[in-house]
């Protein structure tokens, strides 16, 4: 298992290539949601294809999740900025690299695209949008439920999810209630720095936001496309909140694309 | 270790091995016993970072004959939920005989 200490914290990383010796065509970085999230959910869908189109696939475990450490504080959105950023300089990847992130790790890619735009070539929000002062809010809402349920009631927590939700499900939230017990992490996210409209638009590279037809944060899609000079959208019919796992071919094929085309760009 | 041979016992018992190796790593356990019909998620209680680990300690036994990010990118989730280490292990044997190993 691959830890890199950036400094600050030791993250769990994994990376995937072309294999057979063949030289990638460019960088990608996966970076996963809050809480019950882990690398793993981009490291069993769409990582193994990136790899055989020719990426550089990196990915990691944000602070607090999956097999990073997890420091008591530090938990901001700038904070996994930094994380990323100290990441990518330890790994040795200097030049521009993709971005894709899933619901908040697409939060912490935008947040990187804009304060750094010479290092993005392009960013994939799934299931996603950048920090805004809307976006904080509705994180505080979010995580006081969290709290409240999981952490401070959670035996029947744990007894709802199991019934509805499942083993494995329950077993995730059950690593939710511990993170959210022992850090700062509830109380940092929503005390994050967020973007305003001018600079959510000066993000310039390709941007491409996927939606669930059914998720409620499907409406996003229209404002990126009215704030972002270079906007494309897609809606997956029929999904909510899942659509890495539940579709990643359709979410992988799309990402893909992208590439290919700001790679084509590149070259001419 | 043993070189790597491409038949169902002796897959098996690397296979359990290196289960026993994470499950002591992770959680502490030591004494798990881990069949064919042994399930990933409802008999061992693994979460999908455990199978990342589980990817890497293949990796280091099988290199690039086997890759398990890919088998199980093909699965539909409920299909990796029922995931046992039978299935596993005969996914590993036909990797290791394509790729001709004795």
């Amino acid at each position: 298992m691959a830890m890199v200490d950036t400094g600050s914290v030791r993250l769990h990383v994994q990376r995937l290539g072309p294999g057979g010796g063949r030289p990638a065509d460019a960088t990608v970085v996966l970076v996963h949601g809050l809480l019950t999230d882990s690398l793993a959910s981009h490291y069993f869908t769409v990582a193994p294809a990136f790899a055989a189109a020719g990426l550089d696939v990196v990915m990691y475990d944000l602070r607090g999740h999956g097999r990073s450490e997890r420091p008591a504080e530090g938990y901001t959105l700038d904070h996994n900025i930094d994380d990323l950023e100290a990441l990518l300089d330890r790994l040795g990847v200097s030049g521009p690299v993709h971005l894709v992130g899933n619901s908040y790790g697409g939060t912490v890619a935008f947040g990187y695209a804009a304060r750094h735009p010479e290092r993005a070539s392009s960013v994939c929000l799934i299931e996603s949008e950048p920090a805004t002062p809307a976006w904080a809010e509705k994180l505080e809402r979010i995580l006081g439920w969290v709290v409240e349920r999981l952490a401070h009631h959670e035996p029947e927590a744990l007894a709802w999810v199991t019934a509805n939700r499942g083993q494995h499900t329950a077993r995730l939230a059950k690593g939710a209630a511990r993170l959210v017990r022992e850090t700062t992490l509830s109380r940092d996210i929503p005390a994050s720095r967020v973007l305003t409209e001018e600079q959510v638009a000066a993000v310039r590279c390709p941007v491409l936001a996927l939606y669930g037809g059914d998720s409620d944060l499907a409406g996003q899609a229209a404002w990126l496309k009215g704030v972002l000079p270079d906007c494309r959208t897609v809606i997956v019919p029929g999904h909510e909140h899942s659509i890495l796992v539940e579709a990643s071919g359709t979410v992988g094929g799309q990402v893909l694309a992208l590439v290919a085309e700001t790679l084509g760009t590149a070259a001419r | 270790m043993t070189p790597v041979s491409a038949d169902e016992e002796s897959v098996l018992a690397d296979i359990t091995g290196m289960l026993a190796r994470l499950l002591e790593d992770e959680y502490g356990l030591d004494d798990v016993e881990i069949g064919m019909e042994t399930t990933f998620n409802r008999d061992l209680e693994l979460e999908s970072i455990d199978l990342v680990t589980l990817a890497g300690l293949l990796q280091e036994r099988y290199g690039d004959r086997v890759n398990f990010a890919e088998f199980l990118a093909g699965m539909e989730f409920d299909e990796i939920i029922e995931l046992t280490v039978g299935r596993l292990v005969e996914y590993v044997v036909t990797s290791l005989k394509a790729a001709g190993a004795s």
